[in-house]
């Protein structure tokens, strides 16, 4: 097989093919922004639970409208909101801040099982809970486009006090800034989760928000610098896991997402191999 | 020389929950004074603290304090994201906040302050480097020279000198030594009592309730009384 047939083949003679890379590339733009700030606030857990969260409005939207996209987000992006408010609520006593995050989790994938197959098939369960990468139409695309750029432009506007907030609330609220950057950061997370969740699905959806994110970690640069090359991981994941299901007939978001695992492992050793490195230079001088 | 600011407690109460953290604490902070806040782990020091500097709120009662007055909290270091990476002068530069808040770029003033109060606190050369790169104690240095930058006529220290060498706590000690001087009202949680005796004129001493308030050596004599 010649390189071309190899990687630039399935997309140009595939329109399907070519829609995926388009929505993956704008995707993984605004997951590097948001998945690093998420990695900094060491709020892992938390977007998690709020992945699963999207399920149930996604359900209700799925029996209300179809498999339409519209309704999908709309009813993933309140349920998102609505439940991100209930965990702030009982998380609000870190004792049992764990304990209330896995509950709502359960809950909610639970909800959202129930309602798809009560009015759907096992098909639309696994459609929702996997995504549909391949099955994205344009209608979708420019969906996917106005929020990627929507979020760009709202992570851009409120980079500093963000990135100020992650590293310490309290400084913000005893400078007297009133502004609750916790909550809209919740929001932009919902809203970053519903883009994705069309082409993941509610169970994938945070893979390639925090994997490129906690990669990019590795390598020691700031907060922008970090954000800059967890995009270019999440390019390089969605490159490499859309060719690599192309080509294995495998499930193209599980192997984006596979990918984006894969280049974890490569900065955690690059990680060590660089400590090491220095440590033995510090030894020999 | 600043004015600091006067701060009041009136019958203040804070609930974590079923615990009491504060029970009903009322008094004053003179403007410019030095206060020392004294009392055994889990005395309610650090939620006096949180309650001054706004960032929780009372069950029960007030605290006054002039809105307008500008307002410095160190909290413990602990709470500190040391991993977080952010360079040494972008630490210190956080002080002028107020001036170039989410949008404005920060000035040469500013950077030229960052240099001075790096210096004060002896952390010159080692404004590029990381805050995880650096002790303990050297982080400290740059949270004071945070501080510095801020220009607060109220300073609150929770617990300044914990996991920091005897050099660094002498470089610490004599930074709020200056803001009393400036006349700013500086309020520090403390647990060396014998730091507290020499260096602190004032001292509140808490066991939940107010034990004692006052001048340090008749509050320190009624709390071992």
């Amino acid at each position: 097989m010649t390189l071309h047939a190899l990687l630039l083949a399935p997309f140009e003679t595939l329109d399907f093919m070519r829609s995926a890379l388009v929505a993956c590339l704008a995707l993984a733009l605004t997951n590097g922004a948001i998945g690093t700030l998420l990695v900094l606030r060491r709020m892992s857990l938390d977007g998690d639970v709020l992945g699963h969260a999207v399920m149930p409005g996604a359900a209700i939207g799925f029996l209300y409208g179809g498999p339409s996209p519209t309704w999908l987000s709309v009813g993933g992006l309140l349920s998102g909101l609505a439940v991100g408010m209930l965990a702030a609520l009982v998380t609000k006593d870190r004792g049992r801040g764990d304990t209330g995050l896995v509950a709502f989790y359960l809950l909610a994938l639970s909800l959202g099982v129930v309602l798809v197959t009560w009015r759907g098939s096992n098909i639309d369960v696994v459609r929702v809970l996997f995504g549909t990468v391949l099955s994205i139409d344009h209608r979708s695309l420019l969906q996917i486009a106005a929020t990627t750029t929507a979020l760009l432009l709202l992570v851009a506007v409120l980079y500093r006090p963000l990135a100020v907030a992650s590293f310490d609330p309290v400084f913000l609220r005893a400078v007297g800034d009133r502004i609750p950057y916790q909550a809209i950061f919740i929001f932009l997370v919902v809203l970053a989760l519903v883009s994705s969740f069309q082409a993941f699905g509610t169970l994938l959806a945070i893979g390639p928000i925090l994997l490129p994110a906690a990669a990019a970690q590795y390598w020691g640069f700031g907060v922008a610098g970090s954000m800059v090359l967890a995009s270019t991981f999440g390019l390089i994941a969605s490159i490499a896991g859309l060719l690599v299901s192309y080509h294995a007939n495998l499930p193209s978001g599980p192997a984006i997402v596979l990918a984006a695992g894969c280049l974890l492992g490569v900065s955690m050793i690059a990680a060590v191999i660089c400590r090491h490195a220095t440590a033995a230079m510090g030894r020999s001088t | 020389m600043t004015r600091g600011s006067r701060i009041e407690l009136r019958d203040v109460t804070v609930r974590y929950g079923r615990h009491t953290a504060l029970d009903g604490v009322s008094g004053v902070f003179d403007s410019g004074s030095l206060t020392a806040v004294v009392g055994a782990n889990g005395a309610g020091k650090s939620t006096l603290l949180r309650i001054i500097a706004g960032t929780i709120r009372p069950n029960d009662g007030v605290v006054l304090r002039p809105i307008n007055d500008g307002l410095a909290y160190l909290p413990q270091i602990t709470a500190i994201d040391a991993g977080y990476p952010l360079t040494v002068s972008e630490l210190i530069s956080l002080g002028g906040w107020r001036e170039f808040g989410a949008f404005k770029a920060p000035t040469a003033a500013l950077r030229k302050a960052v240099a001075e109060a790096a210096q004060t606190v002896g952390l010159t050369g080692r404004l590029h480097r990381r805050i995880g790169e650096l002790s303990a104690g050297q982080l400290q240095r740059a949270l004071f020279a945070r501080l510095m930058l801020q220009d607060a006529s109220l300073i609150l220290l929770d617990e300044p000198f914990a996991s920091v060498d005897a050099q660094t706590s002498d470089v610490l000690l004599d930074q709020i030594e200056r803001w009393h001087q400036q006349g700013r009202t500086v309020i520090a949680v403390l647990h060396d009592l014998e730091l507290v005796r020499m260096r602190f004129p004032d001292t509140l001493v808490l066991a939940q309730q107010c034990v004692a308030w006052g001048p340090t050596g008749s509050a320190l004599a009624a709390m071992a009384a």
